[in-house]
């Protein structure tokens, strides 16, 4: 399980992308922002390769 | 045979070892056939014969154990206690009862579906929507159906870092639907899942009967947890089905609906990262235009400014061009300076000429 839930990375992501769109956006930033982001996207590819579902079956008896 | 060894039995008794026998013999018979006389005395007890062509059998069941709307003519398949009554009559002591053949189950199915409906049961604001972001699964289904199979597989294609937990219960058949409801009962117990998901693939009308039993889907309707149902094919719509907060048309469907593809994701933020990149050289473009536009303007500016300090001393030096002594002197004047009294020599400029001069005279100009 990656440290970082990818939920909350692919959050980021997006919260990144409205920076360039935002009035915070600075031109001086942007090119550190978007390394970031690029970066983010690719560490977001790898864990979802990697993440694997725990599919468990109860150990209880449903007949009785 | 002497009389004094013969056994010999109360009513009573008699009837009782009966009994021993016949539930040592069956200790639940499971036997299809006919529903005729059908009723129910004092809204509680149930009675009706079960016949097929050569033979009839009485059977009584609590009004509580019915799970399906029943009437004369229905096949119905019954798990049964035979027995003798205390009034001597051969019986069947009910313990459970489904419609079977299509027939059957298509005319118990609308009677339920009717009454349900008329308790609200499947009104649409009763419905719950999924979590927008779901973790936490339990799936109900038997873990060596079909259908539980494809479920998984789909999941585990689609998403990972689930938590998932299966209750595996008999997905048909007679006692399958109390199975169902315990598992539903453990999980609402617990409240560790976000999501309940009933599990079947196809099969035919007998085998997907037990999701249109009124028990279940009352289970279904009153489960705390939002539950969606993933049973049978496209065409098949049960009771569940329709007292589920979301239906999925197979259990396939079903782990679609509860999951996220990774490969959209993927693809989605692939395209946000591209997106900004093009956004960002936009920007880019932009700025250098503005730069553009600015640094002309600035040319422009310095420009007027020159032209007007350009226009500035050209007006000065026109005045200066005025003041200039030489332009008097060229009209004809001449400058005198020394010091102006009788006898004082001063000196006098003309345009071509320096002049000394002896005062002779000074009279005030009238």
């Amino acid at each position: 399980m990656a440290t970082k839930k990818i939920s909350t990375k692919i959050d980021e992501l997006k919260a990144g992308v409205e920076w360039f769109y935002s009035d915070e956006f600075e031109l001086d930033k942007a090119a550190a922002k978007y390394k970031d982001l690029t970066v983010l996207a690719k560490d977001i590819e790898k864990d979802l390769a990697e993440l694997k579902n725990e599919i468990k079956v109860i150990d209880e008896d449903f007949s009785k | 045979m002497n009389q004094d060894t013969e056994l010999v039995y109360s009513v009573s008794e008699f009837q009782e070892i009966c009994n021993q026998i016949l539930e040592n013999a069956f200790t639940g018979v499971v036997i299809e056939g006919e529903i005729a006389s059908f009723k129910v005395n004092q809204n509680k007890f149930v009675f009706f014969d079960l016949k097929d062509d050569k033979s009839s059998v009485g059977c009584f069941m609590m009004k509580f154990a019915l799970r399906f709307p029943l009437e004369d003519g229905m096949k119905v398949r019954i798990r049964a206690l035979p027995k003798l009554t205390d009034w001597g009559k051969f019986s069947l002591t009910v313990q459970s009862i489904m419609p079977v053949g299509e027939g059957s189950i298509k005319k118990s199915l609308e009677l339920l579906k009717k009454k349900l409906a008329a308790e609200g049961l499947f009104l649409p604001e009763r419905k719950r929507a999924l979590p927008p972001e779901i973790e936490k699964i339990g799936v109900i289904s038997s873990t060596q159906a079909a259908g539980y199979a494809d479920f998984c597989k789909i999941l585990n294609e689609r998403w990972g870092g689930l938590s998932v937990q299966v209750a595996h219960t008999q997905v048909q058949g007679i006692v399958a639907a109390d199975q169902i409801i315990r598992a539903l009962n453990y999980f609402n117990e617990r409240s560790e899942v976000q999501v309940i998901a009933l599990i079947r693939g196809g099969g035919s009308a007998d085998d997907l009967a037990v999701f249109n039993d009124e028990k279940l889907v009352r289970a279904v309707a009153a489960s705390k947890i939002p539950v969606i149902t993933g049973i049978g094919h496209e065409i098949d719509t049960s009771l569940c089905d329709m007292a589920a907060d979301v239906v999925a048309s197979t259990p396939s469907n079903a782990a679609q609906m509860l999951s996220r593809d990774r490969k959209e994701v993927v693809s989605a933020n692939r395209a946000e990262v591209k997106r900004v990149f093009t956004l960002l050289n936009s920007k880019i473009d932009f700025e250098k235009q503005n730069l553009e536009i600015n640094c002309k303007e600035a040319q422009r500016q310095i420009n007027v400014k020159i032209t007007s300090y350009e226009q500035e001393v050209s007006g000065i030096v026109k005045v200066l061009e005025q003041l200039n002594p030489e332009r008097v002197l060229a009209r004809g004047y001449a400058l005198l300076s020394g010091n102006v009294a009788v006898g004082n020599v001063v000196n006098i400029t003309t345009l071509k000429q320096e002049i000394q001069a002896e005062i002779k005279d000074i009279k005030k100009r009238s």
